[in-house]
């Protein structure tokens, strides 16, 4: 019993620090890349070309003057940020970062948890962490953010239908919602080949769940001057912002959890491929930002109802049919 | 342990749930709602039945508060818009549907046995199936009657309150 609380808390801590720098560097790549993509060259002062500067904002948040607005719902306002960053670091524990390891002649996985319903639960905690934005911009008593809030609600709500479709397809595949049962699935072929149709939905509706541009409703600083985060400073806005990096890494771990083979790969051993290809993804998520303009808010809303909701029922009726057809 | 738990996350239920009626603000009880909720699926877990736990929050905390609290924000900033529906082709591909699906349901539960898994639900029976594999097992089985009925009842009430909310302008 000691050991094994002792080793849950070593992992823990390991899974924590780990997620945690990830975030932070996130931000780095977010910035290096966006600064390549459009001719500049992004942060350098701070360390080698800008490899402190993640610290350096952190210090700076921890610094700056905290603001809470007078018409401001006040406990609800203090409590959102806290749920984003809950919601988002919680999910770092479904991960599977690789297959069991032996240490000390103990054999240990490198997962937290494998819980028989992953999936689910990964769906489920992204709902509760969505309400971290949208209560933020309710409870701060500025119509933007009021707006941004609602437009997060919305988005939410139409796209996590699709996400769920999506993500219907590779259970059926997969045959279980355990993440690590996923995994093991696609040993011989990963889901991308079996599933193209809801890897493009996961990736898109992934996006509207982050979002990322070009789903950036309900920050979108052109039209709602930063929307559901615009009464936020200091830590409370710093934590805003490595909640949506954390659901960033989540995203990007998920594709590859689901679709791209997981720690699965040639030559070079499971965890080094889990994080290639999770690296991957998120640099796709900045790649993707930096290429795409946002869309209109009707747009993105008919979008997700008329075309990737049907779009996603077709998926599933055609994966039973094939799975019915040829007998898996 | 696991007594100690239920109980707190039991009275936590409770008291969340006075909550939900006695909060002054509409938001604040819908976030009590919410609460009391995950309160109710922390139970669940502690019931070792997951995957309830996680329909309790993917449906109850998730889904359908999510859509309470867009409500109570919009009805700050309400527009009113007419929707134009064509009476006389929703009637006719309603009673159609309804039709068909009420054939396909006497089918399917007249029809052949859908069990997969036989028995009461023993910690051997789901060792071997697996908590989902059970639960959809009778879901979609045993009980696939009054699941679909039980479905049609919500989208009864939801027109219901559709045909209220227009009675009263």
């Amino acid at each position: 019993m000691l050991e094994f609380m002792t080793i849950l808390i070593i992992k823990t801590l390991v899974a924590f620090v780990v997620a945690l720098l990830i975030v932070a560097y996130s931000t780095w790549i977010e910035r290096k890349v966006l600064g390549h993509v459009q001719l500049r060259h992004g942060p350098r002062r701070v360390g080698y070309h800008g490899l402190l500067q993640p610290i350096a904002d952190g210090v700076k948040g921890f610094f700056k003057e905290e603001l809470i607005p007078d018409n401001a719902d006040k406990p609800i306002f203090i409590l959102a940020p806290i749920i984003s960053i809950g919601a988002a670091v919680t999910l770092v524990a479904i991960v599977p970062f690789g297959d069991t390891v032996t240490i000390m002649g103990r054999e240990i996985t490198l997962y937290l948890t494998n819980p028989d319903v992953g999936l689910l639960l990964v769906l489920g905690i992204s709902t509760i962490g969505s309400y971290g934005g949208i209560l933020g911009g309710w409870s701060s008593g500025n119509k933007y953010g009021v707006i941004g809030g609602l437009r997060g609600a919305a988005q939410m709500i139409s796209y996590e239908l699709s996400l769920a479709l999506a993500v219907i397809a590779v259970v059926m595949v997969s045959g279980s919602l355990s993440l690590v049962d996923i995994v093991h699935s696609q040993a011989g072929l990963w889901n991308i080949v079996k599933q193209p149709f809801a890897f493009v939905l996961f990736i898109i509706c992934g996006l509207a769940e982050l979002n990322r541009t070009p789903f950036d409703m309900p920050e979108a600083e052109a039209e709602l001057a930063c929307g559901f985060n615009v009464e936020y400073s200091s830590m409370k806005f710093a934590l805003f912002f490595m909640a949506e990096y954390c659901h960033m890494f989540v995203f990007a771990a998920l594709v590859t959890t689901l679709f791209l083979g997981g720690w699965h790969g040639p030559i070079i051993d499971g965890p080094h491929w889990f994080f290639l290809k999770t690296f991957f993804m998120i640099f796709f998520c900045v790649w993707e930002r930096s290429t795409f303009p946002r869309l209109r808010y009707d747009q993105v809303m008919s979008f997700g109802w008329k075309i990737l909701l049907p779009f996603g029922l077709l998926n599933i009726l055609l994966t039973g049919l094939w799975m019915l057809i040829f007998n898996i | 342990m696991e007594l100690v738990f239920l109980l707190i996350c039991g009275g936590l239920a409770v008291i969340s749930s006075l909550l939900v009626i006695f909060a002054r603000s509409t938001l604040h009880s819908a976030l009590w709602m919410v609460f009391s909720f995950f309160m109710v699926a922390v139970i669940y877990v502690l019931l070792h039945a997951q995957f309830l736990a996680m329909l309790q929050v993917i449906v109850y905390a998730g889904a359908i508060m999510m859509f309470i609290i867009f409500a109570v924000m919009m009805l700050n900033l309400r527009q009113e818009r007419d929707v134009k529906v064509n009476a006389r082709i929703s009637k006719v591909v309603g009673i159609a549907a309804l039709l068909v699906l009420f054939l396909e349901l006497m089918l399917v539960s007249l029809g052949n046995n859908l069990n997969a898994i036989q028995g009461p639900i023993t910690d051997t029976l789901v060792a071997t199936h697996g908590r989902v594999a059970v639960i959809s097992n009778f879901l979609f089985a045993d009980y696939l009657l009054p699941f679909e009925v039980v479905s049609i009842l919500l989208t009864a009430g939801v027109i219901g309150a559709v045909v209220l909310a227009k009675r009263v302008k």
